[in-house]
């Protein structure tokens, strides 16, 4: 009996991170953007568990990565803006640089004939 | 400003935050999915279910959130605080003379005190450099007369194989002696040498870095055996460690060198070796021979109380075992750090903290001083700052921050200077004031020592005048004409000023009543002329000189080659030199033809030996009978003279001479007393001059008592003793043509004079130097005081002239002002003096802690400084022209 493929974003926990880096690169937004941006990039191949994504943001907030300001949502209701920092902008480089190098890795493995 | 950190300065509460963003969520989700076609209620279950479980996901980003904030709290208070500091030294710096000033005030008091703080730390806080030294203490046979004394050998040793409480205890002899050996280059050079007895190192706990140590058996072999100190090792043997194990010819005898201790061992006393002296099989006299000062390692966890009382028993015991010796001898202990350090040094230490911190005091309270002033002038500045929006306790942090980044400047050139003056230190300290051990060290402790007292001091002058400059309201200060800004906190200055003046006398006191201790100590007469008499101690090896008779002769022949050099007056030779070490102690004796004392009421005597010339050398006048001459040889009537003291006490309204007296050596009755005739009736000779009670004295003839160590004194015609001592030392050289002699202590009796009196001099002059320093500070305060209000007044003078005022009005105004301050924190600062002298009177010789003298000495010293310090800002005042000053603004 085979077990069913694990879910890609479950496998992915490591790069939830560089995903909303990633997003947020494009400019300020919400949680509930970032959410979506990610899964309309990935065309909903990527279902972000939103049980982790706003842990994820607030400590990618507590390590100065991305910061946090009162902004305006599109319903014209006060929203949690987050924005990336420079730091952050270095970090999404370096994750950048690491997935490539694993993905290579792993692809480099599992096509081989 | 950092958009984090506004977003910081708005925040909502956390659990408010992550509701709102998630109910967001919700709804854009519920919105998104209405959209591909779903119902709403569905929609936003769904929405509500992909965020799992709600409880969990709040809780962990609470717990996310309220670090991040913790953290932002950190980065935000320390970026100000980088803002701050910053901002400091460029305030700093836009005031080179307040800086200077501040720095350097600041600087002398952190580092007067570093050094105290030294001092203190050495001898009052540093533990015994032994292993576990709480357990050690100090041993002292207690006598009808003598609450601490040495122990006798035999005693020592019975306490310690009797009592129950302690590990091991031991003894040395408290004098360092000398022994003769041979120098590298052949010649003989004399070495320091202290008798220990076997179980020193045990009880100390003391390792040798080479060797051994001295055992039971070396004890029971009776051997000759040394041990020698690292510091001796090193320098005359080149730290070879093959001179172990080998033997050492010393005064004439062969010692087998066991071991090298390091140098903490040397606190005993400073010397070059350790001998054994062996005590077995000893005479039942040698129990009354007070010799040993003992120390013993109590067992763990045993207390100092219950070895007090298990060692009492035990001198309980031995005194009824042999009451002819032991009746009513007890023992005492201490903790062997207390001995060691002295009550004396630790009251010495105490009063240099008390005076340094005095000092400090007052340096904080001119800085404050100053710093009251600037914030006057600042006004406006913090003024601008609060209308823009900073609350008073961000300015006050920020003024803090100034003040306490300048007391760390003046604490870091603080610790250069402390640094100096430790370094000068050793060659300031008189010797024998510290013992050996206590070494002054700019060590961790003293730098954190002045790290901490920068930042309290930073803090002590600064929190005050920020408080006092953020005491106003913007928009009157703003509004306000710049003339009229006057300057808040003038009472404050005043207080402060007043408080320096007040320590600034309390100091200038005691500085003065120690000052006046060291004038009695050195005008002291001690009946004799020390000025210029060469003293040096002549040990001739034993076998050369086998019989007294040649011993005798090179002493005569030594004397008459001295005699010869040209612009000597007068040769002696005496066991001892007035308070010099190798004093004779604990003789007593009865008076022939009265009727005995008891055995335990006998006086003590002070025993000296001494030449016919030694009375002429030293110019001690005779003053009943005669002095010594050639007739009192080895076969003539024993004779003796005797002191002042003893006159006055054992024969009041007699004449002694004639009398005679029978001396014993110890208490023992086989022990048979000496009969001497009193032929002569000596000068009082007072040792220290602080000394509680004369001394009992007698000499007697070297003729007739012959030691091989003695000291040779020698008085030049005029000029300086010292100059001669080649001269003698050639003269000497004559007559030992092979050199056998040994030389030590050469020195004369001033120098030992000066050593005695080098602590009250020490005291004397450091107090006096802080007090100066105090003073100094206390009357910038005043002139700055008096500067400032002159210059706030300017205008309200102007006004006065021109409406005809006097210019004696005007400086009526002026002084009167500052007299009050002055007179006030005079008057406080007597009143203290008067209730803190009794604090230094055991340090005082020759001078009443209320010394009216001194009262008025200060008094004086005080008005013509604060004349002086009020002469300048009074001048100024009186030559004001109001046309100037009123045009000029």
């Amino acid at each position: 009996m085979t077990t069913p493929p694990k879910t890609p974003n479950a496998l992915l926990h490591g790069a939830l991170d560089a995903l909303i880096l990633k997003t947020l690169a494009k400019g300020p937004s919400h949680g509930y953007a970032v959410a979506r941006s990610i899964e309309e990039a990935t065309g909903d191949a990527v279902l972000v568990e939103e049980g982790s994504l706003y842990p994820a943001l607030y400590r990618l907030e507590r390590r100065g990565w991305v910061e946090a300001e009162w902004g305006t949502s599109e319903l014209g209701r006060r929203a949690k803006l987050y924005r990336l920092t420079d730091t952050g902008r270095v970090q999404l480089e370096a994750e950048m640089a690491t997935w490539r190098r694993f993905s290579a890795g792993v692809s480099k493995v599992l096509f081989s004939t | 400003m950092r958009r984090s950190l506004r977003s910081w300065l708005w925040r909502v509460p956390i659990d408010q935050e992550i509701d709102e963003e998630l109910a967001l969520h919700i709804e854009m989700r519920t919105r998104e999915l209405v959209g591909r076609g779903m119902e709403p209620k569905a929609a936003r279950k769904l929405a509500i279910e992909r965020l799992g479980d709600m409880t969990r996901l709040k809780r962990e980003m609470a717990d996310l959130g309220r670090k991040r904030d913790r953290e932002m709290r950190v980065t935000l208070w320390l970026e100000e605080l980088r803002d701050d500091v910053k901002f400091a030294f460029r305030q700093l710096k836009n005031s080179p003379a307040f800086t200077l000033v501040a720095v350097l005030t600041l600087a002398l008091g952190i580092g007067a005190n570093s050094a105290i703080f030294a001092l203190v730390d050495a001898t009052l806080r540093r533990p015994l450099p032994y292993g576990q030294p709480d357990r050690l203490v100090t041993i002292w046979e207690k006598g009808e007369t003598t609450p601490r004394g040495y122990a006798s050998p035999p005693n020592m040793l019975d306490w310690n194989t009797r009592s129950r409480t302690f590990e091991k205890i031991a003894g040395f002899t408290p004098n360092v002696g000398q022994m003769a050996m041979a120098g590298a280059d052949g010649t003989p050079e004399t070495v320091s040498r202290q008798w220990v007895t076997a179980g020193i190192f045990d009880v100390l706990g003391v390792k040798p870095i080479l060797g051994r140590t001295f055992s039971a058996e070396d004890e029971a072999k009776r051997a000759n055996v040394i041990v020698m100190s690292e510091s001796f090792w090193r320098t005359r043997y080149n730290a070879d460690p093959n001179i172990v194990g080998r033997e050492i010819r010393l005064d004439g005898s062969l010692w087998t060198l066991l071991g090298i201790v390091p140098k903490d061992f040397e606190l005993l006393g400073q010397t070059s070796m350790w001998a054994m002296r062996p005590f077995v099989n000893m005479p039942p006299r040698a129990r009354g021979a007070y010799m040993l000062q003992v120390v013993g390692r109590m067992k763990p966890g045993a207390e100092i109380e219950a070895a007090e009382a298990d060692l009492r028993a035990v001198a309980d015991g031995l005194a009824q075992e042999f009451p002819q010796t032991n009746k009513g001898r007890s023992v005492v202990l201490e903790p062997m750090r207390d001995s060691m350090i002295g009550s004396d040094l630790k009251l010495t230490s105490m009063l240099f903290l008390g005076v340094v911190g005095f000092v400090l005091l007052v340096c904080c309270a001119n800085v404050a001083n100053l710093l009251l002033a600037r914030a006057t002038v600042r006004t406006r500045e913090l003024a601008m700052r609060s209308a823009l929006g900073a609350g008073r306790m961000r300015i006050i942090r920020q003024l803090v921050t100034e003040s306490v980044v300048l007391s760390l400047v003046g604490g870091a050139l603080g610790v250069a200077i402390g640094a100096a003056i430790l370094s000068a230190a050793p060659s300031l300290i008189p010797q024998g004031l510290l013992p050996p051990t206590v070494t002054l060290a700019f060590d961790v402790r003293v730098v954190s020592f002045c790290a901490g007292a920068a930042l309290l001091v930073g803090l002590l002058f600064g929190v005050i005048p920020a408080w006092k400059a953020t005491e106003f309201s913007s928009a009157e200060v703003i509004g306000a004409d710049s003339r009229t800004t006057t300057g808040g906190g003038g009472t404050l200055r005043g207080l402060l000023v007043m408080g320096e003046v007040a320590t600034a006398v309390l100091l200038l006191f005691g500085a003065g009543l120690l000052l006046r201790t060291l004038l009695a100590v050195e005008s002291f007469d001690r009946g004799y002329r020390a000025e210029s008499v060469l003293s040096m101690l002549v040990d001739p090896l034993g076998s050369k000189y086998p019989t007294p008779e040649s011993l005798q002769q090179f002493f005569d022949q030594v004397e008459a080659e001295i005699m010869a050099v040209s612009g000597v007056k007068a040769v002696g030779w005496t066991s001892s030199v007035p308070l010099g070490p190798d004093q004779l102690d604990g003789y007593s004796f009865d008076i022939v033809g009265d009727p005995p004392l008891p055995e335990n009421q006998r006086p003590n005597l002070n025993y000296q030996v001494a030449s016919p010339g030694y009375f002429s050398a030293l110019d001690l006048p005779i003053v009943a009978g005669r002095a010594f001459d050639s007739r009192d040889t080895r076969d003539a009537v024993p004779v003796c003279i005797i002191n002042e003291a003893f006159a006055r006490t054992y024969f009041p309204g007699r004449s002694p001479i004639g009398r005679q007296i029978a001396i014993r050596l110890t208490d023992a009755p086989q022990d048979k007393p000496k009969v001497r005739e009193i032929v002569g009736v000596a000068r009082q000779v007072k040792g220290r001059p602080d000394e509680p009670k004369d001394l009992v004295q007698y000499y007697a003839p070297m003729a007739q008592d012959l030691a091989d160590d003695i000291y040779l004194v020698v008085r030049p015609r005029s000029g300086r003793a010292d100059a001669f001592a080649s001269a003698v030392r050639a003269a000497i050289g004559r007559v030992d043509k092979e050199q056998l002699v040994s030389l030590g202590h050469v020195m004369t009796l001033e120098d030992i004079a000066w050593d005695v009196t080098g602590r009250h001099r020490f005291r004397a002059v450091l107090v006096m130097a802080f007090a100066a320093l105090a003073l100094l500070l206390a009357m910038v305060g005043v002139f700055g005081l008096l500067a400032y209000s002159v210059q706030q007044r300017m205008r309200d003078f102007c006004v006065r002239r021109a409406l005809g005022a006097t210019t004696n009005d005007v400086l009526r105004l002026v002084v009167g002002n500052a007299v009050r301050v002055i007179v006030t924190g005079a008057v406080i600062g007597l009143v203290l003096s008067a209730l803190l002298g009794r604090l230094i009177v055991t340090m005082l010789f020759g001078v009443q802690p209320l010394d009216l003298t001194t009262f008025a000495i200060v008094t004086i010293v005080v008005a013509i400084t604060a004349a002086l310090s009020i002469a300048g800002p009074a001048w100024r005042a009186a030559h004001i022209d109001p046309a100037v000053v009123l045009r000029s603004k």
